[in-house]
């Protein structure tokens, strides 16, 4: 006996290998998706290019195409201002142009719109980009919020009548399509009931209003946003609420649950930092999917609510044949896409510390 | 393993246990409903193509059940022939991206290694591209003459996630016995992938084709909504745009013009999706007891 | 009695009355086919400093029991019946009748409890450190600088390098080293009496000796009532003062260790006892309990145990034996007990050399061995 009482303690191998370097991991694993955005971001951008170039009707052709017979230009003619305003030199070799290309973006340069002859693609994307980061991401973070908190309550009532309604609810809200959504929603609230003044809720911003930080600003802002952030968290909040059930009530029958309550621990206690932290992280995986689903369906919810945003412009591009507008907003509508999968995956590594270590690579 | 195998071979016994979620069976009706009323339906009711400019926006009555559109023309005939179109795309799509996810999605799960890798790097990059966006500009470059190319292309576009559970489900079936055991007997990779896992993972394909197909249904109607896609004919997208072009949504009696496709629309997604409930539980026993 | 009983007798001496009693304790789950009829009247006295092994199959409704103590158990299980008395300090409780609010104090402070799968007995996105403060904090101990002071001395009993553990993430221990931490923050709030669920089973064979000894110095120096639930015949001999074999939801056979060991008195001790393997032995000589254990939604009449016993008569099959005294200190559930012990007259359950394990007793030295040489297969009697 005496002599296990005097043995060392035991040094935990796993210990001393890691929080030794545990700084140096965690960088790791931020450098690592960092590295995973930036080739995306190369990869998607390279795509772009050549899927303008190479395509069978290639954007440019398309465009030299209707010149020639709209305007009845010679063909070296259009020729010319399809390179102009694509901020290509079709002379050169592809290769080449593809470096220009790169070049160009590295300096901003995403060319002139074709329609609004004169206006940089940057210069939209600057006036719309911030329209549907803050109505998409608020959308977001209220839609993730609700489902989590719903998700919890249908877990902890299952089989309860609150259960049943919500899944009911979240299942038909899970199934109907986002812009049928943005219908239902102008035709109900804007001109049946006539609950809200649908058309004064047009455009990012009422005329007169300028950004800045006032609380005019604020509430003139929501006021417009307010249908599409709706139809964004009516059409994905089903699908938070429907996860968070399951995980929550796969979580509910954990060990570490048991032995919360064993300890005496509140109530209040084991549902937020017990229950709900771990049955959440599952949806942490999920998000990323859903931010590209959202900011593509922002593409349909801005055109139906006439929302001034990223996704407004390039339906507009797409449908006036604007293919300069359309290859540059495309492109920013995927990096915004790609940064927010970064930022997912940092949130997620911060909410689980096991992601840090590469065990769920 | 052996009765897992046994019990869901077998479709009476499938059909069985998807009855006892009642809700996912009365989904599972309701598609097949749906898809006999478009295809068999239009036997019966033939397509009103007749302007009849006295009768425009009528609400429903015993000669019009749905009411009329804009054109005066019978709503309830536009239904009945309007979702053949709508399930062919679909069908195609997810029979497409179905196929791609499953074939890869098991290569890769099973092989492992490099190709594992190389296999999801390019998945992952197509996860990120907004799909949506990216069929919008496609679809306005290739400009299609008709619905089965369509179809393939958002085939093509929409097997990624697919893929990625595909492959989860494969890396797990992969260290059963019986797949251990047929690479034991070193049957080659071919035998393993579709005589060993694919038929394990049945069910967990045709849910896949069922949420392949609400992508392709959701998908495709944006297209023909916002009038990237010119569709002639009949089809519940076309009605929608229509419907929302006319000013549909402003008269009193109009509305139904609009609703019905939207209703026939959402009934269809609603009831693929809950067919799904259903066949989660053949698939995950584990859900079953709790209900 | 033997020499080696005369320890625990001293201890059983210096009790009063016991902290916990059970008396006629009932827990029926409730499943599609009907209740499930896991625990059917226990009384059990767990004696002040007492360390008492509960063993039994799985199914036995041993671990049903232990929840069942700290009301743990889950929404299909209910105490259908009986107390659950507990005791400090002249006072006493039942259990059962404990609203929200005092249930909640009453576990861990008073009754702490150790389970099976530490792997998994950890929240894994908090810190050691976090979760033994929530536990410090939920019973109203919200000093940080005493309660860390605290764990730092606990780990360092449980033989873990306390400043690296205490602000690990439980994937980054082992499982033994989770199991020592789940010991250590069991002490954490000085509970009156501390309940082991299988403590050892999820862990391999060399981390379980460890923990053994963990245990059995846990049993030395703090003094703290144990209730031991195992299915490891050779692990309860060696920390359990007291043993009782549990089969269809009810205690067949209580008395000491070294009775139960030497002198078992219900043929299904017997045949746990005869089925442990030997580490040195043939598998020959292992003898397993015909028959499965019993569909406790639909029991078998009479004594539970009869389709499987080599003992059974007629009697068996109509009436259920109650326990009976057959020694000091020592009771079975059993007709034919005096049978039992003619057989095990005739054929002796261990050799002349077997001895049961003194507590300290160093880990090599067999004694795990020793408590199986049995020479007869149950089938045989």
């Amino acid at each position: 006996m005496a002599t296990t009482l005097d043995a060392p303690p035991i040094v935990p191998a796993e210990i001393e290998h890691m929080s030794g370097r545990m700084a140096g991991i965690w960088n790791s694993f931020i450098l690592r998706r960092l590295l995973k955005a930036l080739f995306t971001a190369f990869v998607v951008v390279t795509l772009t290019f050549f899927l303008i170039r190479l395509l069978p009707s290639s954007p440019i052709e398309l465009f030299i195409q209707e010149l020639m017979v709209q305007y009845s230009m010679p063909y070296h003619q259009a020729r010319d201002q399809a390179a102009a305003l694509f901020a290509i030199d079709l002379d050169q070799p592809l290769i080449l142009q593809y470096f220009d290309y790169l070049g160009g973006l590295l300096r901003g340069d995403l060319g002139t719109s074709i329609l609004s002859p004169g206006t940089p693609v940057t210069s939209f994307i600057k006036r719309f980009l911030p329209w549907t980061i803050f109505s998409v991401g608020l959308a977001l973070i209220i839609s993730f919020t609700t489902g989590v908190i719903l998700g919890l309550v249908m877990a902890y009532r299952r089989e309860g009548w609150i259960d049943h309604i919500l899944t009911v609810i979240a299942s038909i809200l899970s199934a109907i399509p986002n812009y049928i959504f943005g219908i239902l929603l102008i035709i109900w609230l804007g001109v049946r009931w006539g609950v809200v003044p649908v058309a004064q809720m047009r455009g990012s911003l009422s005329p007169g209003v300028h950004p800045g930080f006032t609380l005019y600003f604020l509430k003139d802002a929501l006021f417009h946003a307010a249908l599409p952030i709706t139809a964004y968290v009516l059409t994905t909040v089903g699908t938070w609420m429907l996860t968070m059930k399951s995980s929550t009530i796969s979580v509910l029958e954990e060990d570490y649950v048991t032995v919360a309550r064993a300890k005496g621990l509140t109530e209040s206690r084991i549902t937020t930092a017990y229950v709900g932290r771990n049955a959440s992280l599952p949806l942490f995986t999920l998000l990323a999917i859903s931010i590209g689903f959202v900011v593509g369906g922002s593409v349909l919810i801005e055109t139906i609510f006439q929302y001034q945003g990223i996704g407004y412009v390039l339906l507009q591009a797409i449908n006036r044949r604007d293919y300069v507008v359309m290859q540059g907003v495309f492109l920013i509508i995927t990096l915004s896409v790609i940064f927010a999968n970064f930022f997912a995956d940092m949130l997620y590594s911060w909410v689980d510390p096991r992601i840090k270590f590469g065990s769920q690579e | 393993m052996n009765m897992f195998t046994q019990a869901f071979s077998s479709l009476g016994v499938t059909l069985r246990i998807m009855s006892y979620n009642k809700v996912g069976f009365a989904g599972f009706l309701m598609v097949i409903f749906i898809v006999l009323v478009s295809f068999v339906g239009p036997y019966f009711v033939p397509l009103d193509s007749e302007t009849k400019v006295d009768q425009i926006f009528q609400p429903p009555s015993a000669q019009y059940w749905f009411g009329t559109d804009h054109q005066g023309r019978d709503i309830f005939s536009h239904i009945v022939n309007g979702g053949k179109d709508v399930i062919i795309v679909a069908v195609i799509a997810a029979t497409l991206s179905t196929l791609i996810a499953v074939t890869f999605g098991t290569f890769s799960g099973f092989a492992g290694g490099r190709t594992d890798a190389v296999i999801m790097a390019i998945t992952d990059i197509m996860l990120t591209i907004p799909q949506l966006p990216l069929l919008l500009i496609l679809a306005s470059l290739l400009q299609f003459e008709n619905i089965a190319s369509l179809g393939l292309l958002l085939g093509f576009l929409n097997w990624p996630s697919l893929l990625r559970a595909v492959r989860s489900q494969a890396l797990s079936l992969k260290e059963r016995d019986f797949v251990e055991a047929a690479r034991a007997l070193d049957l080659g990779a071919p035998h393993i992938i579709f005589r060993e896992i694919v038929p394990n993972m049945m069910t967990y394909i045709i849910i896949s084709f069922a949420l392949a197909m609400t992508g392709a249904i959701y998908a495709q109607v944006a297209l023909v909504l916002f009038g990237l896609v010119p569709f002639s004919g009949s089809n519940w997208g076309v009605m929608l745009s229509l419907a929302w072009v006319r000013g549909a949504i402003f008269f009193k009696d109009s509305i139904w013009y609009i609703m019905m496709p939207i209703a026939a629309i959402v009934l269809l997604q609603l009831s693929v999706v809950t067919t799904t409930r259903s066949l989660e539980l053949v698939f995950n026993p584990r859900l079953r007891s709790g209900e | 009695m033997s020499t080696t009983e005369a320890v625990f007798v001293d201890r059983i001496a210096a009790t009063d009355k016991p902290p916990l009693s059970l008396r006629n304790v009932h827990i029926s789950y409730q499943s599609r086919k009907g209740p499930v009829q896991a625990v059917r009247g226990i009384d059990l006295d767990l004696r002040a400093g007492e360390s008492l092994s509960l063993i039994g199959e799985s199914g036995s409704g041993k671990t049903t029991l232990g929840l069942g103590i700290v009301r743990l158990l889950v929404k299909t299980a209910t105490l259908t019946d009986g107390e659950i008395l507990y005791r400090r300090d002249g006072t006493e409780v039942d259990v059962g009748e404990l609203d929200a609010r005092r249930l909640r104090e009453f576990r861990w402070r008073e009754c702490a409890m150790v389970f099976q799968s530490a792997l998994n007995s950890f929240n894994p996105v908090l810190r050691v450190w976090n979760q033994m403060y929530d536990t410090a904090k939920a019973h109203g101990w919200s000093d940080k600088r005493a309660v860390r002071a605290h764990v730092l001395d606990l780990l360092r009993f449980v033989q873990l390098d306390a400043e690296r553990v205490i602000d690990a993430y439980p994937h980054e221990l082992s499982g033994g080293m989770r199991q020592r931490v789940l010991i250590a923050m069991s002490l954490l709030l000085d509970p009156q009496v501390l309940i082991l669920d299988e403590p050892t089973t999820a862990l391999d064979i060399l981390t379980q000796r460890t923990i053994i000894d963990l245990l059995r110095r846990l049993k030395q120096e703090q003094h703290l009532t144990m209730l031991f639930i195992s299915h490891d015949l050779a692990i309860a001999a060696e920390l359990a003062n007291r043993i009782a074999t549990m089969y269809a939801g009810r205690i067949v056979e209580i008395g000491s260790a070294e009775d139960i060991f030497y002198r078992p008195r219900h043929p299904y001790t017997l045949g746990l006892i005869r089925a442990v393997p030997k580490v040195t032995g043939d598998f020959e000589d292992l003898a397993s309990i015909p028959g499965s254990p019993p569909d406790l939604i639909d029991l078998p009449s009479g004594c539970k145990f009869h389709p499987r016993c080599p003992f059974a008569t007629k009697k068996c099959v109509e009436e259920e034996p109650e326990l009976e005294a057959v020694g000091v200190d020592h009771a079975a559930a059993c007709w034919h007990w005096q049978k039992v012990e003619a057989e095990l007259a005739v054929n002796p359950l261990h050799q002349s050399r077997a001895r049961l394990p003194e507590v300290g007793a160093s880990p090599l030295d067999g004694s795990v061995a020793d408590l199986s040489n049995a020479t007869t297969q149950v089938g045989e009697v």
